[in-house]
């Protein structure tokens, strides 16, 4: 009897534990339901008439509700945030969002949460929450093609310039220009933007130099001497060169480069999202990659190095003799390598080595950063607080204190008021990756100092290893000599439709192509090209290119 | 109380009756089992409204109710995309081969065990053989490529000083189907035997007894009374494989995968998801996945039909 009691007990709990766990799991996160009210039903109503009230609330409420006191009712905004995941760190609640919420949030009723979004799965943690109905109040990309593509998808809402002047005036007085130029597609505003001033003597790529001094080469200046240096190598049995397969943020052709393209065939071509292979200076790119494979010259298994990791590797293994990265002063790339190869001494490969007359082509940044639009279900409420955020963060007081920490614990001044990272500090202030930069990203891409002489000697203490500071002093130099090789990708006005239908499935046919081309007998190159384009052509380029050409015809592109 | 429901079913022996009573008695047993079935309805059934995304240009700020209904475009679009044929024909062909080695392993590993007499052997072979199974595919993939690299691969390494040249067991497109099906009938033998094993233990002793007094040695024993024993358990499991001939694990494929060996890799589940996951197109990803599944199902009946007609019991 007893017996019978228990069993029917402890079936009881299980029963009502699992139902409970399930009805937990099953419920959605609905806790901020007083600013989302009104935007779910929004959000059912198509993008055009969303878009055409907003204009409608806009003209008929000129002048825009004063909430510089505060909210009278709290309001959450959702702030995205990248989550390069790193150990001891919360990327959603920290020492910096605590700080956010305290000096902004709480001043003005607002509840800022921040919203993790993996660095690379961002599109499709981005797609996920769009479709859920749980996007942050910002949808953000780096890159353009990609944030039209949320465009497309509708997520985006239609914006009122006059709002964010209103709301955000430091904020708007940084960033007019850019918005006005860049941020309206097929006629509307949708696009914000952050701030970008770029250095480009971060991207760095580092060559063994005894490897260099072991066989008497010098510094290569152009592609010949490159793959000459590396025949040397190669005979000598210290290694090869690094290799990598593209899969994504395509500019491996830009060495290939030379000054007999013009404004419309960059307008065609480039584009991360997509390898232009049938482009001449691609093929000129996997004629090189086939010569280097076939010889010896590069990894032989280089078209299974996909990530950084994978290049890392085999450059601190001491199996390759270059690897090319952003630097960082917190880099382990160089310890590594010297755990493994204690002799082993690095330098800078020449900015250009690369590429066939030595000039350095290079992506250029378009003068802002990151690519914002408002959520679609976004209230009026949630816009204005997000402008006021914006305008907050834009702050150069607080602008500083995010991109900086406290003063005395994460940094020193220097005698020309350059704040001096102390790069052991380890207390509660300490700075996520890249000095915060997931956090302040909103309103600008890379510190900026009054004067190009600041800004060098903030990111020569940034981004130099200590004792390797003659590695960013030579890419400094580098950079400074190839300015005028920068190649700005132009843009469209309108969405090119045809990019997002089939860039996935021509990523993976050029994935197979390059792996293809780079390692096939040199004899059968140029039939195989030639039938790799065909093909590439009719998976969807050709209408890419078509739908890219007639927008070029009618003008809707800006250099 | 109690003892008058006790005397009703006693003077009304119906077979209702018995069957409110048998639930009365065991009603725990029936109650653990709504949270399985809750389950099944919940993630299984209740997915079944997404399917619509198939019919429809699905827009994702719109949502499933505000896309518009497209009619059957879509399954135009997949079925005319170059990819498709080839994803179908790579689909079946490599899972046929797939059901060619994997199939079998497990019985014959069976078999093999239950013929063992030391016990601790046995259950340390057991052991050993399971293990592959809990590794996730990722594990696996990244081992195949540490095992069988071509410039510092171990197996390589150990080819090259037996003074043979390097074979790219990963990196070349038939050798790289061959090392897939291996790995494959590696990571899901020993697993496969449980069922197996378990069907062995209820074969009656008497029928082995028997056959020793007729004569029979071990082989005799295993070709006319183990096997013929199985049998059902054989053919069942081979009617829910045969379903599974348009599928295929993605996470094998996809860790296995390199640009370099891609010839067989364009299945149905990759294309699924680079459609939908890489590509953000989910009507399109859905319609395949929606096909595959109804091929999936046909299939499963057919084979049930012919296995019925061969006079097997069948699945349904």
């Amino acid at each position: 009897m007893k017996n019978k009691a228990f069993k029917k007990l402890v079936s009881v709990m299980l029963i009502a534990t699992m139902a409970a766990s399930m009805v937990v799991g099953c419920g959605s996160k609905k806790d901020d339901t007083t600013t989302d009210a009104p935007a779910d039903s929004a959000a059912e109503e198509t993008k055009d008439d969303a878009a055409a009230e907003d204009t409608a609330d806009a003209s008929s409420d000129a002048a825009y509700t004063d909430y510089s006191a505060g909210f009278p009712e709290e309001v959450t905004i959702q702030i995205p945030v990248y989550d390069r995941a790193f150990e001891g760190w919360n990327v959603t609640d920290n020492y910096y969002t605590q700080w956010v919420q305290k000096e902004f949030g709480d001043k003005y009723n607002v509840n800022v949460e921040y919203v993790a979004i993996g660095r690379g799965t961002e599109v499709q943690d981005y797609m996920q929450m769009i479709a859920a109905g749980t996007a942050p109040t910002i949808i953000m990309h780096y890159d353009m093609p990609q944030a039209v593509n949320y465009y497309g998808e509708g997520a985006m809402q239609s914006l009122d310039l006059d709002e964010i002047a209103y709301y955000a005036p430091t904020y708007y007085g940084n960033m007019a220009d850019t918005i006005a130029k860049y941020g309206s597609l097929d006629g509307e505003n949708i696009f914000f933007f952050a701030e970008r001033n770029p250095i480009y003597y971060n991207w760095v790529t580092l060559i063994r130099q005894d490897w260099l001094d072991a066989v008497g080469a010098s510094m290569p200046t152009n592609l010949e001497e490159l793959n000459a240096v590396a025949v040397k190598w190669k005979e000598a049995g210290l290694g090869t060169l690094g290799g990598e397969l593209p899969v994504g943020s395509f500019t491996m052709e830009y060495p290939f480069f030379n000054d007999s393209y013009s404004e419309e065939d960059y307008a065609k071509y480039l584009d991360l999202n997509v390898a232009p292979l049938t482009w001449e200076p691609t093929k000129e790119y996997l004629k090189n990659l086939n010569k280097q494979f076939n010889e010896g010259l590069i990894d032989p298994e280089w078209y299974l190095n996909t990530d950084d990791a994978a290049k890392k590797a085999d450059f601190v293994s001491g199996n390759c003799g270059t690897y090319s990265f952003y630097i960082n002063s917190s880099t382990d790339t160089i310890d590594s390598l010297l755990a493994n190869n204690p002799d082993a001494k690095v330098s800078c490969l020449q900015f250009g080595a690369g590429s066939v007359d030595g000039h350095n082509y290079f992506y250029e940044y378009p003068p802002y950063g990151m690519i914002m639009g408002v959520n679609n279900n976004a209230t009026a409420e949630q816009r204005a607080a997000l402008w006021m955020f914006l305008d907050w963060m834009s702050q150069p007081d607080n602008l500083f204190f995010l991109q900086n920490g406290v003063e005395g614990e994460n940094y020193t001044l220097n005698e020309n008021g350059v704040a001096i990272q102390n790069s052991d500090f380890d207390g509660e202030s300490k700075l996520s990756q890249n000095n915060n930069k997931d956090y302040w990203c909103l309103v600008q891409e890379v510190v900026n100092y009054d004067t190009e002489e600041g800004t060098y000697q903030y990111n020569l203490n940034n981004l130099a290893p200590n004792g390797y500071e003659y590695l960013i002093e030579d890419a400094y130099k580098g950079a400074q000599d190839n300015a005028q090789y920068g190649i700005v990708t132009p843009i469209f006005t309108k969405a090119v439709q045809a990019t997002s239908e089939y860039s996935a499935d021509l990523n993976a046919l050029w994935q197979e192509a390059c792996a293809d081309l780079g390692t096939c007998d040199p004899a059968e190159f140029d039939a195989k090209y030639e039938e790799y384009c065909q093909e590439y052509l009719d998976a969807g380029y050709q209408e890419i290119l078509d739908e890219k050409q007639s927008y070029i015809d009618e003008g809707s592109f800006i250099l | 109380m109690k003892e008058k429901k006790g005397t009703q079913a006693v003077e009304k022996p119906k077979r209702r009756g018995r069957g409110m009573l048998y639930l009365k008695k065991n009603w725990q047993l029936y109650v653990l089992i709504i949270l399985p079935l809750l389950f099944i309805f919940i993630f299984k059934y209740g997915a079944y409204g997404g399917l619509t995304i198939a019919f429809k240009n699905y827009k994702a700020a719109k949502g499933f109710a505000g896309s518009d209904w497209v009619g059957f475009k879509i399954f135009e679009k997949i079925f005319t995309h170059r990819d498709f044929g080839r994803a179908v024909k790579n689909t079946l062909f490599i899972n046929l081969l797939d059901l060619f080695f994997s199939f079998p392993a497990p019985i014959i590993l069976a078999l093999l065990l239950n013929e063992v007499r030391v016990k601790w052997f046995k259950k340390v072979t057991q052991t050993l053989l399971y293990l592959p199974h809990f590794l996730s595919w990722v594990i696996i993939g990244a081992l195949a490529y540490q095992l069988f690299s071509l410039s510092n691969g171990v197996v390589n390494a150990l080819i090259a000083n037996a003074g043979g040249s390097p074979i790219p067991f990963l990196q070349e497109d038939t050798w790289w189907l061959i090392t897939y099906l291996l790995i494959g009938v590696w990571q899901t033998m020993g697993w496969g035997t449980i069922i197996y094993l378990a069907a062995i233990t209820s074969v009656s002793p008497d029928l082995y007894e028997a056959a020793r007094v007729d004569g029979a040695g071990r082989w005799m024993q295993c070709w006319h009374v183990t096997l013929p024993c199985i049998r059902s358990t054989i053919v069942t499991l081979l009617i829910m494989n045969l379903g599974k001939l348009m599928q295929g694990s993605f996470e094998r494929i996809y860790a296995l995968y390199n640009a370099k060996a891609s010839e067989y890799s364009t299945m149905i589940p990759v294309l699924v998801y680079r459609w939908g996951i890489e590509g953000g197109k989910l009507s399109e990803a859905t319609a395949l996945g929606l096909f595959q599944s109804i091929i999936g199902l046909i299939l499963v009946l057919l084979s049930d039909f012919v296995a019925k007609r061969l006079g097997e019991d069948g699945l349904i």
